[in-house]
């Protein structure tokens, strides 16, 4: 919230401008489209008659239903108070969006015949190979980080040459090149340690400028009060300027561990069994990808959605001097 | 001091591994005998030549070669799923010893791979939407088709296809599309082709056993016109382990001989393409 003040006024959806403009947009959108064959214009049929056959008149009347309920709706959401707010459009979008699955008409038993395939080969996989590539990359950043802001030629160099690279190229690439140029010097790799030297070399990169940032971003004051009372390099950035920085690097970092987990699927390409590899074959003899597809996507977003959670739990954590 | 030596040991145990990894020539075999395992390079995306079937496992005609040859061989087999890019890129370093997976043996890629046993021949065919107009292949000129990329199909599109394995029939190029858009496997072009004629794709060059499994499955396409040309496909190895081939090139002699090629291909094909008709 960017300042909950106390000034009361009355709520943006339930000024009478908003309320008219709202209906006039959702009214005008509805009627761009022909919705008289779909199941509203069946519902609507005691009103208009045969829904195929009322022409101008239904399509008005169908547009006009659906912009009354949505004003409505949103009318009365108004009223309730935030939390209840929220958690009636997340329902609402949902609803929305099952509604848009269900056109696909999916075959269920075939989705609950392959989910436990899904989650214990697929996703364990996906998992394993994000959780590691998050930790090695999280220890890369912060040596990145550290180098970047040093003062040694040699160090500095290094590290920027790194972030430039890893940054610069695209993730799929870096896939490719580990995996078929390193043995190119000798050293097979597998593909699971191929995938996982990628992403921790491409999100370590990424998290180095974070973690630069972050520690930039504390008043250079507190170096000189910590110097000036005898603290050492490693006592001040651990106790002083580290805990300081954390609270500005946590939120763009998991922002890069909610996105290392989608693009941890960028290792199908070399047959690592993870979710997006099993998506994209386990429909495919019976020709039913657009299931495994939707199912992915799902099992994709809800661990978003567990690190998404985790990540606010840390903030709300780190925020606790700012609560009054 | 102590620092340099250490630095030494290291830089030495270093170029040891460097030297020692590659393979040498003539290991494969040994390697494959001595772990009892033969490792078969093919697609999970490629049905009904080797997809996943419903028990989450690899199955298919190429799956069911690859298993026989490792039985003649005396080993079991296991499978991994690169990509089919990754494998044509040649450099396996030994993370499989060999390829099954309907490989055409053309003259640029004969100079990564050794091709030791032609197992089959896939007609190649021409699909489009129900609806099309096009009544002869003629029909296609100056038309957008899909293939799969890096394949013979894609060559066959660009005209610029090469069949120069023994016992390949000869073909002609019978139409000559505007536009050739390559996809990552032969589905997807299909998808797009069901959108609707010429919406984003007006025909795909694909095998036929592809396109009729396709049919099959409620896809609004069609066969057009006789198959276009016969694929060769065949076992491929890296260069290098004459031994190797040779045993693999008897395991596929034996297979023909004693009719198990023929009994897997009306198995999964229902016809026998491991004749040139």
């Amino acid at each position: 919230m960017l300042y909950p003040d106390t000034v009361e006024a009355e709520v943006l959806v339930h000024k009478p401008w908003f309320v008219v403009t709202m209906f006039a947009v959702i009214l005008a959108i509805f009627l761009a489209f022909n919705l008289t064959g779909t199941t509203m214009g069946e519902l609507m049929r005691p009103v208009i008659g045969d829904p195929l056959q009322s022409g101008l008149y239904g399509r008005f009347a169908v547009a006009f239903v659906v912009a009354v309920i949505f004003s409505l709706n949103v009318v009365l959401i108004g009223f309730a108070p935030l939390k209840i707010q929220i958690a009636i459009v997340w329902f609402e979008l949902l609803l929305l969006f099952l509604a848009f699955f269900e056109t696909f008409h999916l075959s269920l038993p075939f989705i609950w015949e392959k989910l436990p395939f899904l989650i214990t080969q697929g996703a364990v996989t996906t998992l394993y190979v994000s959780a590691i590539s998050i930790v090695i990359a999280s220890v890369i950043a912060i040596l990145g980080a550290v180098a970047k802001l040093s003062t040694n030629g040699f160090a500095y160099a290094i590290a920027s040459f790194y972030t430039s690279f890893f940054r610069g190229l695209p993730l799929l690439m870096q896939v490719y090149l580990i995996y078929l140029g390193l043995p190119q010097l000798g050293f097979v790799i597998d593909a699971v340690p191929a995938g996982i030297l990628a992403l921790s070399l491409c999100y370590g990169a990424y998290m180095t400028e974070i973690f630069r940032s972050g520690i930039q971003s504390i008043d250079r004051g507190q170096w000189e009060a910590s110097r000036s009372i005898g603290f050492g390099f490693g006592i001040t950035m651990r106790r002083i300027i580290l805990p300081q920085a954390l609270p500005v690097i946590i939120p763009p970092t998991g922002n890069q561990f909610i996105s290392m987990l989608k693009d941890s699927s960028l290792v199908s390409v070399i047959g690592v069994w993870e979710l997006m590899f099993l998506a994209r074959t386990l429909g495919q003899k019976s020709f039913q990808h657009m299931e495994m597809l939707i199912s992915t996507a799902l099992i994709y977003w809800i661990m978003s959605i567990c690190l998404e959670l985790i990540q606010s739990r840390i903030e709300r954590h780190y925020a606790r001097s700012k609560v009054r | 001091m102590r620092h340099l030596t250490r630095l030494t040991a290291l830089a030495a145990s270093l170029a040891f591994t460097f030297s020692a990894l590659p393979a040498n020539a003539g290991a494969v075999l040994d390697r494959v005998l001595a772990a009892k395992t033969l490792k078969v390079a093919t697609d999970a995306n490629w049905a009904p030549q080797s997809f996943m079937n419903d028990k989450n496992e690899l199955d298919g005609f190429d799956v069911d070669v690859a298993k026989d040859i490792g039985k003649r061989l005396g080993v079991s087999v296991e499978f991994i799923t690169p990509g089919w890019d990754i494998i044509t890129a040649g450099n396996w370093s030994g993370r499989w010893d060999m390829h099954v997976g309907s490989m055409t043996p053309t003259k640029k890629r004969a100079e990564i791979f050794d091709f030791p046993g032609v197992y089959y021949y896939t007609p190649a065919a021409v699909a489009v939407h129900k609806d099309s107009k096009a009544t002869t292949l003629a029909d296609l000129n100056d038309k957008a088709v899909g293939t799969t990329a890096t394949s013979t199909f894609e060559a066959y599109a660009k005209q610029d296809l090469t069949l120069d394995a023994a016992g390949a029939p000869a073909f002609k190029y019978e139409f000559k599309p505007k536009d050739v858009k390559s996809y990552s496997n032969s589905t997807t072009a299909f998808d797009d082709l069901r959108l609707g004629d010429g919406t984003r794709l007006d025909a795909v060059v694909s095998s036929l056993p592809s396109i009729i499994d396709a049919e099959k499955a409620g896809y609004p396409i069609k066969q057009l016109g006789a198959p276009v040309f016969y694929e060769p496909l065949a076992v491929a190895t890296e260069h290098g382990d004459a031994e190797f081939d040779a045993k693999i090139s008897e395991a596929v002699k034996g297979m023909q001989s004693d009719g198990t090629l023929s009994k897997l291909s009306v198995k999964w094909y229902g016809v026998d393409y491991t004749v040139v008709k």
